[in-house]
């Protein structure tokens, strides 16, 4: 870790001044900390955002707002979001340990970067990192993204990401001296584009808090990893619906780690609207979310794990009380 | 010739471990948590290729950092860099962070050289050579004996497998190193090591001094398996750094030099032919492996505990046989001894391909392990373990359960030698009746403080928590290195004959017959001010070697992601005298839970286009979470009469292929290649396309 | 704002005087230069009063709000095992090596340094965190457990008797990490089932094996009794 300067800012507005020059948001720090010891991120300066007011607490109403720096245990253990949003309850309780949950904010989950082993191998110099060749594309890639926009294929890691996609959730971020509102899609839009992005967040823009409508809808989030707990998942899925028998309306339909962004198929969506949910139905939603997988040597099962998950995630909103 | 005692107090009894207080308080001092007067932090510079002509090592600059007291190379000179990882050159100062920053002032000349870290490219005599004198694929080891190619043309039932096993890292969590002064008068190493006197030597020899100058200590330390013997290259420039700087260096590696430099298990790729009567009688078996040892493949210690060559076939007798064994050099770190060099490898292969052949003949494959396992111990162990575990009504013609998710059972056998020699030992009665009870043993984990004091205990009629049993120095008398789980039958006999010569001294310096137990306090107040000192060493009689053991595996498998969940793991294993029930169970639950990382999860990952390693990390080298682990249940069969044996190694080697067999058993096809991930499971399945090893 | 609940006198690490991170930056700066910049005038003692010390800190946490610190080494206090801990650091040092380095709490151990295998973990205003990733600076007006925290008048805790009685320790490395990921989890929960023991856990990583032992210490230090079955089998 290279030496740094670091100080607490008490406004937004000094928080986007101080990070200006090669700074860096500190919140939880997992993310960050991590890049710091192997090399990967230099900040000459660390600015602790985690006392900037009403960025702690989960205000309810017709829109729910969620502080950036609300830790992923505070989401997990929230007795009302498991009621309302139980999808992105679920992806916050599969979040690392319990010892990350307990330090890690909504933000900072929000706004983690790749977790590709070329990227984060410090002595590997990938395109992620400003060099010329993605390692994985023609290396080990049994982690990597089936869809990508552009020639770094390392997807998305963020649970909360995939589940917000699902709930229609627009983040908030401080840009400059404004409030901009993104949504999850445009949270995420330049790392499709850009290898070296990790999201669409420039080096000022700070995440303030998460708004998620209370629509009504039922929502879910199922993973599948290589161990039982405490591991990414090689493929999550977040659904979310009205749901009335085995009708669903407002369907959305998410896959994480499959893209750099949370992937979802606005024809698959539409597809499943207003239907009453069987195989048959669900096995054509996954010809339209996967039809343009393409798969590399190693990660090629990733798609009958998706296709599970899709199902096994439809069906748990259909039969959830 | 000693003997046990026939009736036995304290031996065989479940003992709570004299020393887990100070480790769950904290207060259990490890060679990582020494901080001598003066003490200097100290780190390695590793070279960032897998190959390459150094010509300059620059490291001035490092030495004008802030805080840094010593710099130096790890050799004089030009050299060349086989593997990613190799140390260069090394560091120490006033914290860490001044530390870090010397090793970024490093300047390094080199000119990257060809390189090749896959096995199955290595053997092509046009890749890139290892070692210039030698082509990377080394002369194979071809063993033949009836006639092979008769007998598989006689035989009813023959099958065909090729089975892989990866390259799996030690990870002891206290990672390996040391805390090292060096002064006129001598030298002290805190040593994070499974043999206190092998690192003495190795110092002693580094340092050119005679070996009476080197003291060693390990009071605790964090695990070894196999990688801890040596000081280690580290441990030599610790020493080296702390003569320069004339302080005191601790230089413990991180986890990512951890999965570079010291050790690994070799990996293996087993083709295997069996062949057997139609009763199921095996008669032909024919193998054509490889594996790779790193950059030892080849050498001189490839023969040795870090060599890629194992035992075949496993266990069973066959009588018509062509084995070929050949190691493959390849640009990665060297293997050492893993915990069972060579079985867990040698066992995966063997036992898949007996089952294959259970399904073939379509017989239980227990029953197929009662007919051609030549162990009269574990053919008893396999009738008590099929009945324990419910074998009869839980084995089922293989992928016949309903439902996505299906369950399987496996089971699988081992064999290990154990037994050890050579512990000397000194016992001190003082006059107040405390006892202490000196070894220069050391204890991994595997409990052998305890069972010092339990021998003690047990000699002299008292309680084991009235021993004081003081090992990890060479100072005190010596016993060897802990290595091919020969401990506890080295050190037990040697403390039970020191302590039996000085209860006949205290018996005859008190006047007193029976001084064991109650009398104990009296006779030792007899002594005066003198204490009763007194010396001894193994002797034949109270251990011996040999055990064996099997294991059944209950699974889960979904096969629509592939997920393996692990139910339950039975375990029967013979071991001899048993002196601490307790920790023996415990031995058994390690071997067991290591050996399902090594089914499910463990593999490192080198990468072709840049040979480094991809996972040097426990983020994606995966050990077994918590919420793996199954139900276990181990059966012990107590045999005192043959004395003390020793148990670590054989409890991890059929643990992987009883859940392989288990997965194949579920799935109704096997996976061939360990660890048994998803993507594994589902190509297995033919869900997807299957990965090619060979890029 | 969060104060440290200290209640008792400095924390005085005697190695700290002949302690070689001294030599660079000395650790054992005196009262006056841990106040010098601060612009105060309070007079050295060994003892002083919590309010001084609370005041104190919140003095130096408004400096920190205002302006950057390092990148040399800064003051800083901790609040450890209920005591004050002061240190010099650089705002790169982490709370796991300011505790082992700079203050010989070694009970936290360093085993990835990654937030991956819980051997450094302590309580962080009670719920258990990896100090691995926390740097100490950032660590500053939080109550901070470690394992050498948690015995009373020398007797090893409900947690620690149950790890030594159920034998879920091997070589000791992970111990003290499980010791502070139980007690938290029977803190507040002190009835767990088997699958929130091994919820809580899942941030712990044994080596040695003791996986299903823990459990059983687990389940023991909250009442309920083993279900582990081992038996031994005369061969005869």
């Amino acid at each position: 870790m290279n030496p740094f300067q670091y100080l607490t800012v008490r406004t937004p507005e000094s928080a986007v001044a101080e990070v200006a020059d090669h700074g860096r948001f500190l919140a939880g720090g997992i993310d960050l900390l991590g890049e710091m010891k192997d090399y990967i991120a230099k900040p000459r300066r660390l600015v602790n955002v985690k006392d900037l007011p009403g960025t702690r607490e989960i205000v309810r109403g017709k829109s729910w707002k969620i502080g950036a720096n609300v830790t992923v245990a505070e989401l997990e253990n929230d007795g009302e979001v498991r009621r309302v949003f139980p999808g992105l309850q679920q992806a916050a309780a599969e979040v690392g340990s319990p010892q990350i949950r307990n330090v890690a904010t909504v933000g900072g989950n929000l706004a983690q970067h790749s977790r590709c082993w070329y990227y984060r191998q410090p002595d590997v110099h990938c395109l992620k990192k400003g060099g010329s060749t993605c390692y994985a594309r023609e290396g080990e890639n049994k982690y990597h993204s089936l869809f990508s926009g552009n020639p770094c294929i390392s997807p998305v890691v963020s649970n909360l990401a995939v589940a917000l996609a699902a709930l229609d959730a627009k983040v908030i971020i401080r840009r400059g001296k404004d409030e901009v509102p993104l949504t999850i899609s445009e949270l995420y839009a330049k790392a499709w584009d850009n290898p070296e992005a990790h999201h669409s967040l420039g080096p000022t823009d700070l995440i303030l808090r998460v708004e998620v409508p209370e629509a009504g809808r039922k929502s879910a989030y199922r993973q599948i990893s290589e161990k039982s707990s405490f591991d990414w998942a090689l493929v999550s899925c977040a659904a979310a619906a009205k749901v009335q028998g085995r009708k669903l309306s407002q369907v959305r339909i998410v896959l994480g780690a499959v893209s750099p962004v949370p992937y979802q198929v606005a024809a698959a969506n539409e597809l499943l609207e207003g239907k009453e949910l069987d195989d048959t139905l669900i096995d054509q939603a996954n010809q339209a979310i996967l039809k343009d997988a393409t798969p590399f040597a190693h990660n090629g099962f990733k798609i009958p794990i998706a296709e599970a998950l899709v199902r096994r995630t439809l069906h748990q909103l259909v039969t959830s009380s | 010739m000693p003997s046990w005692p026939k009736k036995l107090e304290v031996v065989g009894q479940p003992v709570r471990r004299v020393d887990t207080s100070v480790k769950a308080t904290g207060s259990a001092k490890y060679p990582s948590d020494m901080q001598p007067a003066g003490w200097l932090y100290g780190m390695i510079y590793r070279a960032p290729w897998p190959a390459a002509k150094v010509t300059r090592i620059n490291l001035e600059k490092a030495k004008k950092i802030p805080g840094i007291n010593a710099v130096v190379a790890e050799r004089e000179g030009e050299r060349t860099v086989r593997f990613y990882g190799e140390e260069l050159a090394a560091v120490a100062g006033t914290s860490k962070q001044a530390c870090l920053d010397a090793l970024r002032a490093i300047e390094v000349e080199a000119t990257p050289q060809p390189f090749v870290v896959k096995e199955e490219i290595a053997k092509n005599p046009n890749s890139p050579r290892v070692w210039p004198d030698a082509p990377n694929l080394g002369e194979a080891n071809v063993r033949e004996h009836g006639d092979v190619d008769k007998a598989f043309a006689d035989a009813a039932a023959i099958v065909e497998g090729f089975f892989t096993t990866p390259v799996q890292i030690h990870h002891p969590l206290e990672p390996h190193g040391n805390t090292v002064s060096v002064t006129d008068d001598g030298t002290t190493c805190w040593a994070s090591t499974q043999g206190i006197t092998s690192v003495r030597e190795g110092l002693a020899s580094y340092l050119n001094v005679s070996q009476d100058k080197v003291r060693v200590v390990t009071d605790y330390m964090g695990g070894g398996f196999g990688s801890k013997f040596g000081p280690g290259v580290e441990g030599g420039l610790a020493a080296r750094l702390s003569q320069i700087a004339g302080a005191p260096v601790r230089l413990m590696l991180t986890r990512f030099e951890q999965s570079l430099a010291v050790g690994n298990r070799p990996s293996s790729f087993q083709r295997i032919k069996l062949g057997a009567s139609a009763d199921g009688k095996l008669v032909a078996f024919e193998m054509d492996a490889f594996g790779t040892a790193g950059i030892g493949a080849g050498r001189a210690t490839a023969g040795g505990g870090g060599g890629a060559g194992f035992p075949a076939p496993y266990i069973y007798i066959v009588p018509n046989i062509r084995v070929k064994q050949a190691h493959v050099a390849i640009n990665a770190g060297q293997a050492r001894a893993f915990r069972a060099p060579g079985h867990p490898i040698a066992s995966f292969g063997m036992e898949s391909i007996l089952d294959e052949l259970a399904v073939k003949l379509k017989m239980d494959p227990v029953e197929l392990r009662l007919k051609n396992d030549p162990s009269e111990i574990r053919r008893r162990e396999y009738t008590i373990g099929a009945e324990r575990f419910g074998w009869k009504e839980k084995y089922k013609p293989p992928g016949s359960s309903a439902g996505p998710v299906k369950v399987g059972v496996g089971c699988g056998g081992a064999t290990w030698g154990g037994g050890g020699r050579g512990s000397h030992a000194e016992a001190q009665i003082n006059p107040d009746g405390s006892v202490e009870v000196r070894c220069g043993t050391q204890d991994l984990g595997t409990g052998t403080r305890t069972l010092v004091a339990m021998v003690a205990a047990e000699v002299f009629g008292l309680k084991p928590e009235q021993i004081t049993a003081r090992i990890g120095d060479t100072q005190f008398p010596p016993s060897g290195a802990s290595g091919g789980s020969t401990t506890a039958a080295s050190v037990c006999p040697a403390i039970f004959t020191t302590c039996t010569s000085a209860l006949t001294e205290l018996q005859k310096r008190a006047g007193i017959d029976n001084v064991r137990g109650d009398n104990w306090k009296s006779a030792c107040r007899k002594l005066g001010v003198t204490p009763v000192v007194a010396q001894g060493r193994w002797e034949e009689g109270l251990s011996s070697s040999g055990v064996g053991g099997v294991q059944f595996a209950e699974v889960a498998v979904d096969t629509e992601t592939g997920f393996v969940k692990v139910r339950k793991i039975l375990c029967v294993q013979d071991c001899g005298l048993i002196v601490n029930k307790l920790t023996c169970e415990t031995q058994a639950h390690g071997g067991i839970i290591m050996g399902l990382g090594y089914a499910l999860y463990e593999e490192r990952v080198m990468d072709s286009a840049t040979g480094v390693v991809l996972n040097p990390n426990f983020e994606t080298y995966k050990l077994p979470n918590f919420a793996d682990v199954p139900e276990i249940e181990v059966v012990l069969l107590d045999m005192p009469e043959r004395g003390v044996i020793g148990v670590g190694e054989p409890v991890t080697i059929p643990t992987a292929s009883a859940i392989a067999n288990a997965v194949a058993n579920a799935l109704g096809v096997r996976v061939p290649s360990l660890p048994i991930t998803p993507n594994r499971v589902l190509a297995a399945l033919g869900k997807v396309k299957p990965a090619s090893t060979a890029t | 704002m969060l104060l440290p609940r200290w209640s008792v006198q400095w924390h005085i690490t005697p190695r700290m005087s002949d302690h070689p991170h001294n030599t660079s930056h000395p650790a054992e700066f005196s009262r006056r230069s841990f106040l010098k910049g601060l612009g105060t005038a309070v007079v050295a003692s060994a003892t002083v009063p919590v309010s001084a010390v609370a005041a104190e800190v919140e003095e130096l946490q408004k400096i920190g709000k205002t302006k950057a610190l390092g990148p040399g080494p800064v003051p800083i206090v901790l609040d450890v095992n209920g005591k004050p801990m002061k240190l010099n650091v650089e705002p790169r040092v982490t709370l796991l090596q300011a505790l082992r380095d700079y203050s010989n709490l070694t009970g936290s151990k360093e085993v990835c340094d990654r937030a991956t295998c819980g051997g450094c973990t302590v309580l962080f205003d009670g719920e258990p965190i990896y100090s691995c990733m926390k740097l100490a600076i950032d660590a500053q007006g939080h109550a901070i457990t470690t394992v050498e925290g948690l015995q009373q008048s020398g007797q090893p805790s409900t947690v620690q008797q149950a790890i030594i009685d159920a034998d879920a320790s091997m070589c000791g490395y992970c111990t003290p990490g499980f010791v502070m990921t139980v007690t938290a989890l029977l803190k507040k929960n002190p009835h767990p089932t088997a699958d929130e023991v091994r919820t809580a856990c899942s941030g712990n990583l044994c080596r040695c094996g003791i996986q299903a032992r823990m459990l059983s210490a687990a389940l023991k230090a909250s009442g309920v009794s083993s279900t582990m079955r081992t038996e031994v089998i005369r061969h005869a």
